[in-house]
């Protein structure tokens, strides 16, 4: 692998000076995106208050459809956010050190796709106003939550993950806080004064600081997996068929880092190329994500198909319907789609030059995401339409709504990722200095090595000239 | 009564290489002289040698991370048992179990992991001295790509460490009073 | 009071018949054989629950609220699922089979255990109750419901009552505000109406059977609808849960040939406290 050591040569002061410029003015394209995404988020408030005010019945959900895309884009969310952990932590722990250029936005992803996720279960509730209700507190009344609930362990699980994730971005980001403070005027000074917590690279901070970070990722790990399978707890803890399912935990999980990675690639590609970090995230970088989400796209196809092939198998009454609705029923167009789009497409990664190129894996990494999302809609939707009760299938569409908000959640999020891009830096600065000093050192130890080699070698010769 | 002034002597050198280097003459010239107080090494990355050099650090963090994972799952486990009490005392629950165990031990996970976090940041800024304020020495060139070496010496010993900083091409010296 | 209570729910922790002790156990009976499909418990329901009338528009984008609902299934020729086509039933003058459904009131109910704020939750009485002030609306239970009974409030239904018709309401049980679920009670104002009444007469543990009749029973013109106690060995209720075989507490029942009692969906394990009578057809014409 020659192509690993090209970054062994770019200068440290360089790293700095390519991060700190992407912190600096941006360019109108910035502006364009930012004022779409506070229009889109702008809609989904109206249509937040619309339905607060008339009721949930405006978003076109009924009776049996009382979770709809609410739900999913809640499931898809949540998916999302395990992409950042996955990459920062899991690779952190295996010391897989590629993750280093690209692990700061992907962990940023996860913060603010659990701040979009955890918007869902508030919108979808009935009465909003009374959400506090299920925090556990004493009251008067001494009515407590239903920790029996799986609501409440979403409850707990997102508000693990989100302080953690939250904690963990931060933490990871303090010496790079550090380097925009000593480079930083005006309000930005201030702010990163404030943040790097007069953080100086002293030895111990150094030393406390990456056993803390290995502590949080050892964490992480198991958090992730808990807050997905206590997602598909929702599903399968209740008795709907082909939502009490046994493998849904697992395969939640691995549908979420699939969908994960894939958003990974869609940043990648967007932030290589908007601050121009050619030099960091590298062809190599893309190449080894991609083959990690071949992985885990094959890891999710195999979770799917078994589930079919359990359901098929068991001759269950009630499931199998629910299977041939998905098949061949009103919601066939989504299964059909998503089959395509997850379980087809990820093939095309298996040619070198797909996962080499970024125009391709770029459009692959949006079908996959595509076909991710369509996944979570017919988890939620078909089974509610084909239920134990036949007298009450129903088939229904997500209404206007229900849609506004669903793209105002995907500008929420590019619009909170586009203002921390702004602000903090999206590359991890030194982690991609200590890449590059490990890297130098590793060469210049083989160079030593050749060196020696190429001196026994000359000492063999002359002996055996002698 | 009046603190004692700390008399410093910060020196940046280019590579990492030198500064152990410096950090080893110094812990010559320590045995020999007794001169150097207390050796600091600002660097731009980490360098997981430094203990070797500098000593151990002594940072029990994942001790904090224990008790707090601990303390986190024992306390959500009896919020969740406490609160199914209180519930108790208000709602009949049909025999249903009045501890149900495996949500409580969702809840109990859960709770670990939260508090492990924080027990470990807190650890953290104990053991890493944070937040404090910046040095007035304190140099940009440290977060770029050079290293720091900060010593704390008498002003009668000075000369000595300032001639292994020499030595070692330090391409700044400075004398800080505090 | 409240020690006592947590006491008694330790001492009896995981017992399958928790409240067997208790002196009441609702239950209904429903002869399908009677049944016409009239819909006149449906109509009673509506008057007496204060159930919205949400209109045409609504019923069809599915936000009906009826808390009892007569369920329409046609006759299937040689078992093809071809509901929709014309020729869907070889006799259609002999009309459908009706089925009444409302709340069964199960002892394992499927959605008390996932309402994140405890807004259902098990009566003594057996009865699955729903706080409707403690109701959030994260329709969980909608969704765990196998029957489908539960009914969520997706609009404020009772601003559109008209102006005299609000004289209407029931004034013993409240109006339900959007954003929440409700359903069936088996009409618990009048339990605790006769409840009353019982205590005033000087037997409080019993409530004589026939002297309360829920709303959609009263209505029924072919009384097809029983209701009752069903610990009262000697209630109408209990006799026909007896001699049609039917037992709490087991879910494989009793189903030879000349057996009409069943539970709807009743290897769920949800332990429903209405048993249904199979309606006798004469298929060989």
């Amino acid at each position: 692998m020659e192509h690993q050591d090209t970054m062994k040569d770019v200068a440290w002061a360089k790293i700095n000076a390519d991060v700190l410029r992407s912190l600096e003015k941006p360019r109108r394209i910035f502006w364009i995106v930012l004022a779409v995404c506070a229009l889109l988020v702008l809609s989904g408030v109206v249509a937040e208050i619309y339905q607060y005010r008339e009721g949930m019945g405006v978003a076109l959900m009924n009776r049996p459809h009382y979770w709809q895309l609410y739900i999913s884009n809640f499931v898809f969310w949540i998916g999302m956010s395990h992409s950042g952990t996955l990459l920062s932590a899991i690779l952190l722990l295996t010391k897989a050190d590629w993750r280093k250029p690209i692990y700061r936005f992907a962990e940023a992803m996860t913060l603010f796709s659990i701040l979009t996720a955890a918007i869902y279960p508030i919108i979808h509730l009935g009465r909003v106003w009374n959400l506090y209700w299920i925090l556990p507190y004493p009251d008067a009344r001494t009515i407590w939550p239903n920790f029996r609930s799986p609501l409440l362990w979403d409850a707990a699980a997102i508000t693990a993950y989100a302080t953690s994730s939250a904690l963990f971005l931060y933490i990871g980001m303090i010496p790079d806080l550090a380097i925009c403070r000593d480079n930083a005027k005006g309000w930005r000074k201030k702010l990163y004064t404030a943040l790097s917590m007069g953080w100086m690279g002293r030895a111990r901070e150094w030393m406390a600081f990456r056993k803390t970070y290995i502590l949080m990722a050892c964490f992480l790990v198991p958090l992730a997996v808990s807050v997905h399978s206590i997602v598909a707890s929702d599903f399968a803890m209740s008795i709907m068929p082909d939502w009490h399912i046994t493998s849904f935990p697992l395969y939640f999980v691995a549908g979420a880092l699939y969908s994960g990675c894939a958003a990974i690639i869609t940043l990648f590609v967007m932030l290589r190329h908007i601050f121009k970090f050619e030099a960091y995230m590298t062809t190599e970088i893309l190449d080894k994500t991609a083959k990690l989400t071949f992985a885990i796209a094959m890891a999710w196809n195999y979770l799917n198909l078994s589930e079919y092939a359990s359901i098929w198998y068991s001759n269950d009454m009630y499931e199998k319907e629910v299977l041939l609705a998905k098949f061949f029923g009103p919601y066939a167009v989504i299964v059909w789609t998503m089959l395509l789009c997850a379980t087809v497409a990820p093939f095309a990664m298996v040619f070198k030059k797909v996962r080499h190129s970024m125009w391709s894996m770029f459009i692959l990494s949006l079908v996959l995401q595509l076909g991710m999302w369509l996944e979570r809609f017919q988890i939620v939707s078909p089974p509610l339409a084909s239920n134990h009760e036949p007298w009450t299938w129903a088939v229904v569409w997500p209404g206007a709504v229900q849609l506004i908000i669903t793209l105002a959640s995907f500008g929420w999020f590019t619009m909170l990722f586009l203002i921390f891009c702004k602000i903090f830096p999206s590359v991890s600065m030194y982690e991609v200095k200590e890449m590059v000093f490990h890297r130098r050192k590793a060469s210049s130890r083989a160079r030593l090595e050749d060196l020696s080699a190429i001196k026994e070698e000359v000492a063999r010769a002359e002996e055996g000239l002698q | 009564m009046r603190r004692r002034k700390k008399h410093l002597l910060f020196g940046i050198f280019e590579d990492f290489d030198s500064a152990r280097d410096v950090v080893s003459s110094l812990k010559v010239l320590d045995l020999k002289e007794m001169v150097v107080d207390n050796i600091e090494l600002y660097s731009p990355i980490e360098h997981p040698e430094v203990e070797e050099i500098l000593g151990d650090f002594h940072q029990p963090i994942q001790r904090f991370t224990l008790f707090g994972a601990l303390s986190g799952a024992i306390g959500a486990f009896l919020l969740a048992a406490a609160a199914a009490q209180a519930m108790f005392t208000v709602q009949p629950q049909g025999g249903k179990p009045v501890i149900p165990l495996p949500p409580n031990i969702v809840i109990a996970y859960e709770g670990a992991i939260l508090i492990g976090v924080l027990a470990t940041i807190a650890a953290f800024f104990i053991y890493a001295g944070l937040p404090r304020r910046l040095h007035k020495h304190y140099d940009n060139k440290v977060s770029i790509d050079q290293i720091g070496i900060e010593v704390q010496v008498l002003p009668e010993n000075m000369h000595l460490v300032r001639a292994v900083f020499d030595s070692h091409q330090a391409t700044e010296i400075r004398e800080v009073v505090q | 009071m409240a020690l006592k209570r947590m006491l008694e729910n330790w001492s009896r922790l995981r017992q399958r018949d928790y409240y067997k002790d208790a002196p009441y156990l609702w239950g209904l009976t429903i002869d399908l054989n009677k049944c016409i499909g009239c819909g006149a418990c449906v109509a009673a329901c509506y008057a007496e629950n204060n159930v919205p009338v949400v209109g045409k528009e609504h019923c069809g984008r599915g936000h009906s609220m009826h808390w009892m609902r007569i369920e329409r299934y046609w006759d299937e020729p040689d078992g093809k699922a071809d509901i929709g086509q014309q020729d869907a039933s070889d006799f259609p003058e002999r009309g459908a089979h009706y089925i009444p459904m409302m709340c069964q009131q199960c002892n394992h109910a499927p959605c008390e255990p996932v309402c994140p704020v405890a807004a259902t939750y098990h009566s003594p009485d057996g009865l699955n109750t729903q706080v409707y002030n403690r109701c959030i609306g994260s329709r969980y239970c909608g969704n765990n419901c196998p029957y489908k009974v539960r009914y969520f409030n997706f609009f404020n239904f009772w601003k559109d009552l008209p102006h005299p018709l609000e004289m209407q309401l029931n004034p013993d049980l409240t109006v339900r505000d959007k954003g929440i679920m409700e359903k069936c009670t088996f009409c618990v104002q009048r339990i605790r109406d006769a409840k009353d009444q019982a205590n005033d007469e000087g037997h409080p543990e019993h409530v004589e059977d026939g002297s309360m009749q829920t709303a959609c029973q009263q209505s029924c013109p072919t009384d097809a609808i029983v209701f009752g106690n069903l610990r009262d060995p000697k209630s109408q209720v209990s006799r026909l849960w007896e001699q049609h075989h039917v037992v709490l507490n087991r879910h494989e029942q009793d189903k030879s040939d000349d057996i009409r009692g069943y539970r709807v969906l009743e290897e769920l394990n949800v332990e429903p406290c209405v048993m249904y009578l199979d309606r006798v057809r004469d298929v060989e014409v």
